[in-house]
C-alpha cells in the first residue's frame, strides 16, 4: 500500500514538473499578436450585477482600444473568469486564466476577500494583477514594498473612504454618535476598523455595532435597536442590494429622515432612492466615481456606455473601463508586453483618468481622490472631491 | 426596555409567520413522501418571480400578481410532481435527496438563465407603515400574519375533515395499509407536493414587498431556514411546525437585538443541533414516527 501510494505520488509529482515545464516554455505567450487580459469578477451569485458591469466596462474599453488600432499593434483580448464572489472560486478562476488561457495580465476581483486570495496566486505565477474595484487597504499594505510585487490597485481604499466620510459627518453635520450596520465581510468589517481608528480625532463614538450577512432581509430588530440607542447616523458599508431593504425597513420603524445613512452602499443610485426616498434623504456617501461627476472624459464615458447597453454605468463599469485604458497605456509606454517592463511602466505612470491624475505609490497603490455626495431632495448632490495619503503600518 | 422586548417579539412573529407557511408545506411533503424536499425554497423563489414578472412586464396590480405567482408555481409543481416526486414514493432515502437537490439546481439555474443573475426590484405590495398598539409595521406584514393564520386554520380543517386531508394523514402513517384499503398513494403524494409548493410560492409573494430584492438564489436561504423548523416541529407535524416557526422567528429577533445581527443565522442551526441531540423526534411528538 505504501509503495502504491508513493508511486502514485511520484507520478503526480512528475506530471506536475512536466506541467511546470510546459507553462514556462510558453514564455512568449501571446505569440498570436494579442494582449491576453484576464478579468476575474463575480459573473454569478449574489454579486453578479457587479460582474456584469465590470465586464461591460472592460469590454467597452478593449473595443475602443482595438478600434483605434490596439496597443502597439496588438489587439486586447479579454478573457472572463467567474469568481462567484467567493475566494475559492476566485482562486480557481485565476488559476484557469493563468494555466489554461495563458493570460499576460489579470484585472480583478470586485470583492476584497477574493482579491486577497488571488494575490499569492498571481505572485507565484509572476502575472500582473491589477485590481480595479476592491477597497480593503490590506491589499496594498501587502503589495509593493509590503511584499507582493505583482499586485497593483487603481482604486481608493476603505481607509481613505472611512476618514473622508467621518470627517464630513463630524465637521459639516456635527455628528458624534454613530450606529454601525455593515455587511459581514472583509469589506464591511475593515471599513469599520478604519472608522474606529479615526473616531478619537473627531471626539466621536460608536453606540451599537451590527453586521449583516449577505442576503439578509430582516433588519427590523436591529433598526429598532438603533432608533432607541440615540445614534445620530448609521454608518453603513454594504452591498447595493441591501440598501433598498434597509431603507424600506427604516421607514417602517420610523427612523427614515431622522437618522441618515452614511458610508457606502450605493445610496445615490436612482433605484435605491426610489425604493425608500424618505430613508435615503440626507444619506452621505463617498464614491470612487459616479455617473453625475462633472468631467469631460467621465461624461463622454457615461454617454457612450448608456448608448451601447441602454443602462447607465455604475462605479464598477467605470473603474474597469478606466483600468483597461490605464493598463493599455502602461503597455504602450513599455513598448512590449513583457510583464517586467509593463510593471515598471505602471510604477512610473502618469495617467490622466476621468477623476484626476493617477500615479502609484511604493505600495503599488494609486493615489486617487474620492467624491463626496449627499442626497438632497431625492437627488445626489456632489459636495466635492477629497483625497488622503495613506499611513502604512510600520 | 419592556417596550423593546414586546416590539422584538412582534417582529419575531412576523418572520415566524413567513417561516411557518414555507415550512408547513415542506413538512407535509415529508410526511407523505418520507423525503426532505431540498428544492422547497425554489418554489418560494418561483412564486416571487411569477409575481415580479406579472408586475414588471404586464403592470398588473399586486393581488393579481399573487394569484399569478402561485398559479405559475402550481403548474411547475404539477410537472415536477409527475416526473420526479411521484417516483420518490417508496424509493430509498438517497433517491429523494438527490432528486430534490437536482430539481433545486435546475429550477434555480433556469431562472438565472432566463432572467439573469442580477437582483430585481419588487415594486408591488402595501409597504406603508401603520401604527398598531404603538408599534409601526408595514401593512404588508399584518397581511402576512393574517394569511399565515388563515393557512394554518385551513390546513387543520383540511387534514381533519376533508377526504384528501384524511388520505394525507393515512399515507404519512402507513403506505402499505393505504394501498390495501384502496388509497391511491401516488395521487395523494402528487397533491400534497403541489399544495406544499403553492404554500411556499404564496409565502414568497407575500414577503417580496418587504424584502424588495428578487433573485435566482433567494430560495436557498429559505430551504436552510426551514430545515431546523421542520425538525424542531417534528417531521410531518403541522401544528408542531407552526409553533417551531414562531419560536425560531422570535428567538432570531431577540438574538439580532441583544447579541448582534451577525449571530441571527446561528440561532436556527444551534437549535437544530440541540434538538437533534436531545429530542431527535421533535419538540412535540411523544416519540419518533418514522
Amino acid at each position: 500500500m505504501t509503495i502504491e501510494l508513493s508511486r502514485r505520488g511520484f507520478c503526480i509529482g512528475t506530471a506536475l514538473v512536466g506541467l511546470q515545464a510546459v507553462s514556462s516554455s510558453a514564455f512568449a505567450r501571446s505569440e498570436d499578436g494579442t494582449v491576453k487580459l484576464g478579468l476575474v469578477a463575480p459573473m454569478s451569485g449574489p454579486n453578479a450585477r457587479y460582474g456584469a458591469f465590470s465586464l461591460r466596462g472592460a469590454q467597452m474599453a478593449a473595443k475602443e482600444i482595438n478600434d483605434a488600432g490596439g496597443v502597439g499593434g496588438r489587439k486586447i483580448n479579454i478573457m472572463a473568469g467567474d469568481s462567484q464572489g467567493t475566494p475559492v472560486e476566485g482562486v480557481s478562476a485565476t488559476r484557469r486564466l493563468i494555466d489554461q488561457d495563458q493570460v499576460d495580465f489579470i484585472i480583478g476581483d470586485v470583492s476584497s476577500s477574493v482579491t486577497l486570495a488571488m494575490q499569492p496566486v498571481a505572485e507565484d505565477a509572476g502575472v500582473l494583477l491589477l485590481n480595479a474595484a476592491s477597497s480593503n487597504p490590506k491589499i496594498t499594505y501587502k503589495a509593493g514594498v509590503g511584499g507582493f510585487k505583482w499586485t497593483y490597485r487603481n482604486y481608493p481604499t476603505d481607509e481613505n473612504r472611512a476618514l473622508i466620510v467621518l470627517q464630513y459627518a463630524a465637521e459639516k453635520k456635527g455628528f458624534t454618535k454613530y450606529a454601525v450596520l455593515s455587511v459581514d465581510s472583509d469589506y464591511g468589517r475593515a471599513a469599520i476598523e478604519f472608522t474606529k481608528k479615526y473616531l478619537p480625532r473627531f471626539k466621536s463614538q460608536i453606540l451599537t455595532e451590527d453586521y449583516y450577512k449577505e442576503g439578509e432581509v430582516d433588519f427590523r430588530s436591529v433598526l429598532s435597536k438603533i432608533r432607541d440607542s440615540g445614534a445620530q447616523a448609521i454608518i453603513m458599508y454594504g452591498n447595493a442590494d441591501s440598501t433598498p431593504i434597509v431603507g424600506r425597513q427604516m421607514t417602517e420603524v420610523g427612523i427614515a429622515g431622522k437618522i441618515p445613512l452614511i458610508g457606502n452602499a450605493e445610496f445615490n443610485t436612482a433605484s435605491s432612492i426610489k425604493a425608500a426616498p424618505k430613508a435615503l434623504e440626507g444619506a452621505i456617501e463617498a464614491a470612487a466615481w459616479l455617473p453625475a461627476y462633472e468631467s469631460e472624459k467621465s461624461k463622454a464615458f457615461v454617454e457612450k456606455f448608456t448608448a451601447e447597453f441602454r443602462e447607465a454605468p455604475n462605479n464598477h463599469a467605470y473603474v474597469h473601463w478606466e483600468t483597461v485604458h490605464l493598463l493599455a497605456k502602461a503597455i504602450e509606454q513599455a513598448q512590449s508586453i513583457d510583464r517586467e517592463k509593463v510593471r515598471t511602466a505602471l510604477s512610473n505612470i502618469h495617467y490622466a483618468s476621468a477623476v484626476g491624475e493617477v500615479t502609484f505609490d511604493d505600495h503599488n497603490q494609486a493615489r486617487l481622490p474620492m467624491i463626496l455626495l449627499e442626497i438632497e431632495n431625492g437627488k445626489p448632490v456632489i459636495k466635492g472631491a477629497y483625497s488622503a495619503e495613506i499611513d502604512y503600518p510600520k | 426596555m419592556f417596550y423593546t422586548v414586546i416590539e422584538q417579539i412582534v417582529n419575531g412573529i412576523v418572520s415566524g409567520s413567513v417561516y411557518a407557511i414555507v415550512a408547513v408545506g415542506m413538512t407535509m411533503i415529508f410526511g407523505v413522501l418520507r423525503a426532505i424536499n431540498f428544492a422547497h425554497g425554489e418554489y418560494y423563489m418561483l412564486g416571487t418571480f411569477g409575481a415580479w414578472f406579472a408586475i414588471d412586464y404586464f403592470d398588473l396590480p399586486y393581488p393579481a400578481a399573487i394569484v399569478i405567482g402561485v398559479v405559475a408555481t402550481a403548474v411547475i409543481a404539477v410537472v415536477v410532481g409527475n416526473f420526479v416526486m411521484q417516483r420518490i414514493v417508496g424509493a430509498p432515502a438517497e433517491a429523494g435527496v438527490l432528486a430534490t437537490l437536482g430539481v433545486a439546481l435546475i429550477l434555480q439555474n433556469t431562472i438565472i438563465l432566463v432572467f439573469g443573475g442580477s437582483y430585481k426590484f419588487f415594486s408591488g405590495g402595501y409597504i406603508e407603515p401603520v401604527s398598531l398598539f404603538g408599534f409601526t409595521l408595514a401593512e404588508q406584514r399584518i397581511l402576512i400574519i393574517i394569511v399565515g393564520l388563515i393557512v394554518f386554520v385551513g390546513l387543520e380543517l383540511m387534514v381533519t375533515y376533508s377526504r384528501i386531508g384524511k388520505a394525507m394523514r393515512a399515507v404519512s402513517q402507513n403506505i402499505e395499509c393505504c394501498a390495501v384499503v384502496g388509497i391511491d398513494v401516488r395521487h395523494v403524494a402528487l397533491w400534497t407536493f403541489i399544495l406544499g409548493a403553492c404554500l411556499a410560492a404564496l409565502s414568497g409573494v407575500l414577503t417580496a414587498p418587504v424584502n424588495v430584492s428578487v433573485y435566482g438564489g433567494m430560495g436557498e436561504l429559505i430551504t436552510f431556514k426551514t430545515l431546523p423548523i421542520i425538525i424542531m416541529g417534528g417531521l410531518g407535524n403541522v401544528r408542531g411546525t407552526f409553533v417551531a416557526a414562531m419560536i425560531l422567528g422570535i428567538a432570531e429577533s431577540l438574538v439580532a437585538t441583544y447579541v448582534g445581527l451577525q449571530f441571527r443565522d446561528t440561532v436556527g442551526f444551534a437549535t437544530l443541533m440541540l434538538v437533534l441531540m436531545w429530542r431527535p423526534h421533535g419538540l412535540f411528538s411523544a416519540q419518533a414516527r418514522f
